[in-house]
């Protein structure tokens, strides 16, 4: 699909990863978050300096993508609640609740996920995939069913993940990826 | 415990497993007894065959529903999301604990159920309670781990009988034999299948929990 990729990111990092249908985008997404295995190659991940084991990557890692969906039958909140249990979040309710009120989904925090719209479904993955604070955010086509209230917050997400983490962002929205310092185009 | 919690929160909601499972036990119990009955069987032989047709309804019945722990999150898109979240063990020990309310909950009503309808005298009932519960728990191991196999193969269905059935068959004539003992009177008890189903489900569960990772990542 793709050869030849190589780059490093540092915290404070946002990149854009474009090309044409196809071209590989979110298989680079899901080889990078651990979800696909590369043909050849290798994705390194380091913390403090340290290594990060792929099996422990999940911990340094927020993912949205429209192949990564939720829970219908549970609410919003549930979600956001479960997600926590699992990653080990303390203080569950609170940053649930705190995270629902970011991406703007507070009063219909206790509405099933599945009665939700799909620009509703993309701002709760998104609050799912920062519950945790991770270093590293990926955004695989983040700005899919939002409407521009939606985009400010793609938009706020990735300025506040500069303060502690990298960011790449696999779009071909104009819009997307100039929230990125630099790019690279999986179609050249 | 929370991958547990939430599987019985959305199958309350969904009721996605204990339709298929419930629906499958009552519709062969009923068909068994109306068939079968208890006067049909010479009076030697109804400790076999009962126990044979109690497991056999316990163990299809599983069957037609405990895959879909696993099959349901692949269908939903939600199997992703949950390898970013969660630590392969502890899916696993949520699915398994899961598939073992499930079961509980069908022995529970099947069994007594199965029992009256079929008029099952039991001579030993504390073997035969523990061969029921232990077995099925074993049941439950075989079958979870089963199910994260199969989950991301497309001919899922067939795929899920055809590898449960031969992991599942040593567990299956033990439960027959162990609830036939404890049917006969007086004096094959049944203890020692308890022991052997026992053995089997500790097997399973250390087994699966090494396998599971592997499966998990693949």
């Amino acid at each position: 699909m793709f050869t030849d990729i190589s780059f490093e990111l540092a915290p404070g990092d946002v990149l854009a990863v474009t090309g044409w249908n196809g071209s590989g985008k979110s298989t680079l997404m899901r080889i990078i978050a651990g979800l696909a295995r590369p043909s050849s190659g290798s994705v390194s991940m380091f913390h403090r300096d340290e290594l990060v084991p792929p099996e422990s990557r999940r911990r340094f890692i927020g993912m949205v993508a429209p192949a990564l969906s939720l829970y219908d039958e549970l609410t919003a909140l549930e979600n956001m609640v479960f997600f926590c249990k699992v990653r080990g979040v303390q203080s569950r309710v609170e940053a649930c609740r705190d995270m629902l009120q970011m991406v703007g989904l507070s009063e219909d925090a206790h509405k099933l996920t599945g009665r939700y719209s799909s620009g509703m479904k993309q701002r709760l993955k998104l609050a799912q995939a920062l519950i945790h604070r991770p270093p590293l955010l990926l955004l695989d086509e983040p700005g899919t069913n939002l409407d521009s209230k939606g985009m400010e917050i793609v938009q706020d997400i990735i300025t506040g993940q500069r303060r502690w983490g990298m960011t790449i962002v696999a779009s071909n929205e104009k819009r997307e990826v100039d929230y990125a310092d630099r790019a690279i185009n999986l179609s050249e | 415990m929370a991958i547990w919690i939430r599987d019985l929160r959305s199958e309350f909601r969904t009721r996605y497993a204990v339709n298929a499972i419930i629906m499958f036990a009552v519709t062969t119990l009923v068909a068994v007894s109306f068939s079968i009955g208890s006067f049909r069987i010479a009076e030697a032989e109804k400790p076999f065959l009962y126990a044979a047709l109690l497991w056999i309804i316990l163990v299809f019945s599983a069957l037609s529903g405990l895959s879909r722990s696993f099959v349901k999150e692949q269908e939903a898109g939600t199997i992703d999301t949950l390898k970013l979240s969660a630590r392969p063990q502890a899916v696993f020990l949520g699915k398994l604990f899961f598939n073992l309310t499930l079961l509980t909950a069908l022995e529970v009503i099947i069994v007594p159920v199965f029992v009256l309808l079929m008029g099952y005298s039991i001579a030993h009932p504390f073997p035969f309670v523990g061969n029921v519960v232990i077995a099925g728990l074993g049941l439950g191991a075989g079958t979870t781990i089963v199910a994260a196999m199969i989950a991301q193969a497309s001919t899922r269905g067939a795929l899920f009988s055809a590898l449960s059935f031969p992991l599942l068959l040593p567990l299956m004539i033990t439960a027959i034999k162990g609830c036939e003992h404890a049917s006969m009177g007086p004096d094959p008890i049944g203890w020692a299948e308890v022991r052997m189903a026992f053995s089997y489900l500790l097997i399973m569960v250390i087994v699966s929990l090494f396998l599971f990772p592997l499966i998990w990542e693949e």
